[in-house]
């Protein structure tokens, strides 16, 4: 099993190669360090959100409704601001948002053991529609200058590296890492063995929603905007990086390194086609594009029967 | 096994994007604003791409470019977007266009990446709407909000009959986060004071759904028997808002009006449910937009010039940092044959 | 029949259809409900179509993107600013859009397996780009006449949408309780391997399930979109969230094995008025922002009455 996933990972570096390669090819000024560091926040907010998605996919779960939980944190920090309150009481308000967000979908998933996707469906719309509630669908801006340059800098690179090494960390030498595995590969026997499985898989959900909130907060400081159509399709492209890192949507494999450098290979080939072709629409069809590429290749390769919505 | 599988795949995507060497003249200019090609770049960026009313200006755009020889970019978010419109900004910024022409969706989000592109040596201006002065050198202006708000109403009244009729008037607005719809409603309520005889009624958000306008219209003609007019300010909620009407059979006995290009609306005027479509004209603003951004880019025209002779449009007059158009169009039975976009 | 998840929604839609006409009488009026189910009539037709792939165990979450690029399509193929053929011949193109769309994500699930998750997240952009693309930037304007009546027209007095939806609702019915073939679907949906060992081919089961669903979609699309003169390119935004929230607010879990059509019919016509009655309660321009977050709370408390109905069966 490890050797497999070394070699997925492997391929992927050698995708990512060999893609900067025909980039060069096509435009060195693409891949000078000047314009790579400034593309490089886009994928910011996308990032954060991998990680705890990583997880739960691991777990044989999906949270469908990251982009939401970070539009309704964006939307009471924007809330907060506008009647006065300082900022960092802002900040704590949209985490504790986040926060309880993903607990919500935690609750939903262990407490009545409805399937992720479901609860994930319904909260998607039931946070973003509390956040065009709230806020009558108008955007804030007119944040101060400290705390804008929170976003423009590599905070979420940052804390996405952090996140990424503690969480490999975890998953590849902690217990709780291999519990994570154990619930994906087979949760009736996971519960067999006597863990908790409730308690880990709510927390997984508790630690989405909560980078769900930083997120919100950080893409509000990068944009100057908290509104409720922030995060709106950002879903896609997380479940799209994780995926295409080797992470499979049964659960039970998959390796944090596997996504950050599917989050490469999603970024790099956005932003050149982008580059290349500035037609917004091109957008649209490469992630999808490379989602379904992506999952049918794994598909193909590694069958596995009786597929279908319920993974373990 | 696994490994050669992706490994093709890699090698086929090395052949799919290293295929289109840089001989094919991509739209990525190499080189600084200062470019010694002497070809300069200009990128136009509407609100959202894919929208009639932003296709004729990028018509009229591109009757410019090629009149003076500048290599147009016309791109812009298909959701309208503004984050991804910034986004689109500092690309172009990073790339090293001459110039960007911004309509911002939301100020507050393009601005930082505005100012950004100016330190960087690019040239920004607005059109179709504004941002803070200091993340543009000027803004070609077709009409201020308080005009577009003002128009609107005057129109709507005219058609219902004048001042004298007495009712309720509602608006179908898009989504109300287009910062646009926020202040002409805030001038359409400031000119409604000087109607005594009108009362507004709903303000109903149709998301940029035609569907949804067409119901809003339907359920705002059921729900209040006193509506006289609607005003349907977004170039989706117009058609749909005017079918509405037209359905529920109540074509002349309640007025709308709104935002749209005349192609978009003539079977309504034709067919009398609408009878004024309010709006300026599109082609001409794109046009101008272009010479605005070229003049500036190769150093003809300064941002604190009085005048500016743009091409086939003649002399156009510079207020303050507005570059004027001209004035708003209202498009009825009698001329609407006349414009085609 | 069994009517599982069914008079909570029923009761929840007789309570606002009360209390609207409490506030406004005209809410009751033949015009008033007529026009409430022809904004209803695509929403139940590809709900029906939804509610078979749930039942197999699936979802597809694409038909948003498809009936926008079903309109795309109508709308190109027949108005005379476009191509301008023969409306019959758009109607035939758009259909078989939608089954082919249909047919190849139920490939992707059924024979690659691929999950269906993915597979119609992934389409959702996809086909939402190639729409983009067909539309270049213009609406289409001018549909032909022959085109709208399937909008517009009225047969027998029944305005078309509505017959069409009411021949779908029929017709849905028997497949899902009178042939072999229902009884496959929820099979499936049940326990996928037990079917199989009964020798059903799920595989066969699920792909039909998903040309239907993308048919349906095109049929939804025809008898909505030109009730309108102009298409435009944001047909369809948000449409799969609707449907799959009316299904599930209908009975019909998303576990797979169960469902009725009733229970369809009642979750879409909760969900579609929820607008119009917000708009008759007249609490202001506000009120309609809520709209969202009522559709996400509907789903949610259906989900913990499913939930809950399956722990009393456990119990019992």
């Amino acid at each position: 099993m490890r050797r497999l996933l070394a070699t997925h990972e492997a391929c992927l570096a050698a995708l990512l190669a060999a893609l900067v390669l025909a980039a060069w090819q096509a435009d060195p000024a693409f891949v000078s360090g000047r314009v790579q560091a400034g593309l490089l926040p886009q994928i910011g907010e996308t990032a954060l959100l991998a990680v705890p998605m990583t997880l739960i996919v691991i777990t044989g779960g999906i949270d469908l409704s990251v982009g939401s939980a970070m539009a309704l944190a964006s939307v009471l920090f924007g809330l907060g601001f506008r009647s006065g309150w300082p900022v960092e009481a802002c900040v704590a308000v949209a985490l504790a948002a986040g926060l309880l967000c993903g607990a919500l979908n935690g609750w939903f998933v262990t407490r009545f053991r409805v399937h992720p996707l479901i609860v994930t469906l319904g909260t998607m719309s039931a946070f973003r529609g509390l956040a065009e509630g709230i806020s009558a669908a108008r955007p804030v801006s007119g944040f101060p200058e400290t705390f804008l340059g929170i976003g423009q800098g590599w905070a979420a690179i940052g804390l996405f590296v952090a996140l990424c090494a503690a969480g490999s960390a975890v998953l590849a030498r902690h217990a709780l890492g291999r519990q994570i595995y154990g619930i994906g590969l087979g949760e009736a026997a996971a519960r067999a063995s006597g863990w908790n499985v409730d308690r880990l898989k709510a927390s997984l959900y508790a630690f989405s929603g909560l980078t769900a909130g930083v997120a919100g907060v950080l893409f509000t400081a990068r944009r100057n905007t908290a509104k409720a159509d922030v995060g709106a399709g950002l879903e896609l492209e997380v479940v799209t990086a994780v995926v295409l890192g080797g992470t499979s949507i049964f659960g039970g494999r998959g390796t944090l390194i596997g996504t950050a450098l599917g989050l490469a290979v999603l970024h790099e080939v956005r932003q050149f086609v982008g580059w290349r072709w500035s037609n917004d629409v091109l957008n649209l069809v490469v992630v999808g594009a490379l989602l379904i590429g992506a999952v049918t290749l794994n598909g193909v390769i590694s069958r596995r029967p009786a597929g279908s919505v319920e993974g373990g | 096994m696994e490994a050669k599988r992706l490994l093709a795949a890699a090698t086929a995507a090395l052949l799919l994007i290293g295929g289109c060497g840089p001989k094919e003249g991509g739209s990525a200019p190499a080189g600084g604003p200062q470019s010694a090609k002497g070809r300069i770049t200009i990128c136009l960026l509407p609100k959202q791409k894919g929208i009639p009313y932003f296709t004729s200006c990028a018509e009229g755009a591109q009757e410019a470019a090629k009149e003076l020889d500048v290599e147009l970019i016309y791109d812009g978010p298909t959701d309208g977007s503004p984050e991804k419109a910034a986004a689109m900004v500092e690309k172009w910024a990073l790339q090293g266009v001459d110039a960007i022409c911004v309509s911002p969706n939301d100020p507050n989000v393009l601005a930082p990446a505005m100012k950004a592109a100016r330190q960087k040596g690019v040239k920004v201006i607005t059109w179709d709407a504004d941002a803070p002065s200091d993340a543009r050198e000027v803004f070609v202006n077709q009409a201020t909000a308080e005009q577009i708000g003002t128009a609107l109403v005057d129109t709507l009244v005219k058609d219902m009959g004048g001042k004298d009729v007495k009712g309720e008037v509602a608006i179908i607005t898009a989504t109300a986060t287009a910062a646009n719809q926020n202040d002409w409603i805030v001038h359409i309520k400031e000119r409604l004071k000087a109607y005594p005889n009108l009362r507004l009624g709903s303000v109903v958000p149709s998301n940029e759904d035609q569907k949804l306008a067409f119901q809003a219209a339907q359920d705002l003609i059921k729900a209040s028997p006193d509506l006289k007019g609607i005003l349907a300010i977004s170039s989706t909620a117009f058609p749909g808002a005017a079918e509405g009407i037209k359905q529920a059979g109540k074509a002349g006995q309640v007025q709308v009006t709104g935002l749209s290009t005349p192609n978009d609306m003539r079977a309504y005027v034709k067919d009398g449910t609408v009878k004024s479509v309010v709006l300026w004209n599109t082609k001409d603003l794109g046009y101008l937009t272009v010479q605005v951004a070229a003049q500036l880019a190769r150093g003809a025209f300064k941002g604190t010039d009085a005048t500016i002779k743009a091409g086939r449009l003649g002399d156009k007059k510079v207020v303050g940092d507005n570059v004027l158009l001209g004035d708003i169009l209202v498009f009825t039975k009698d001329n609407i044959d006349q414009f085609h976009f | 029949m069994r009517l599982r998840g069914v008079p909570g929604p029923a009761l929840v839609l007789a309570l606002l259809c009360a209390l609207a006409t409490a506030i406004n009488p005209v809410f009751l009026s033949p015009r008033n409900l007529t026009d409430m189910l022809l904004a209803a009539a695509p929403t139940l037709i590809a709900a029906c179509g939804l509610m078979l792939v749930i039942a197999s165990g699936e979802i597809d979450i694409s038909i948003g993107s498809l009936m926008g690029l079903c309109a795309a399509v109508a709308g190109t193929l027949s108005s005379p600013d476009r191509l301008g053929l023969p409306p019959s011949v758009a109607v035939a193109a758009t259909l078989a859009l939608g089954l082919g769309v249909g047919l190849f994500n139920g490939v992707l699930v059924s024979l690659v397996r691929v999950p269906s998750i993915i597979v119609t997240l992934g389409m959702l952009s996809v086909l939402k780009g190639a729409n983009e693309l067909l539309m270049s930037g213009k609406w289409i304007t001018r549909l032909p006449d022959g085109l709208r009546v399937w909008g517009t027209g009225s047969l027998l007095g029944v305005p078309v949408p509505i017959a069409v939806c009411g021949a779908v609702v029929a017709l849905a019915w028997i497949l899902a309780n009178r042939t072999a073939w229902g009884r496959r679907v929820f099979a499936v949906g049940s326990n996928a391997d037990s079917a199989r060992l009964a020798g059903i081919s799920v595989e066969r089961t699920k792909l039909a399930a998903f040309g239907l669903a993308g048919l349906l979609v095109a049929v939804a699309t025809l008898v909505s979109v030109p009730r309108l003169s102009v298409v435009d390119s944001g047909v369809g935004v948000g449409f799969e969230l609707l449907v799959v929230t009316c299904v599930v607010v209908g009975g019909v879990s998303i576990r797979g094995g169960t469902g009725t059509i009733l229970g369809v019919v009642i979750g879409v016509l909760l969900l579609s008025s929820v607008r119009t009655v917000l708009i008759f309660l007249q609490l202001g321009e506000s009120s309609l922002y809520w709209e969202r977050a009522i559709q996400g709370a509907l789903i949610l408390a259906a989900v913990m009455g499913d939930a809950a109905g399956r722990r009393k069966e456990a119990r019992a």
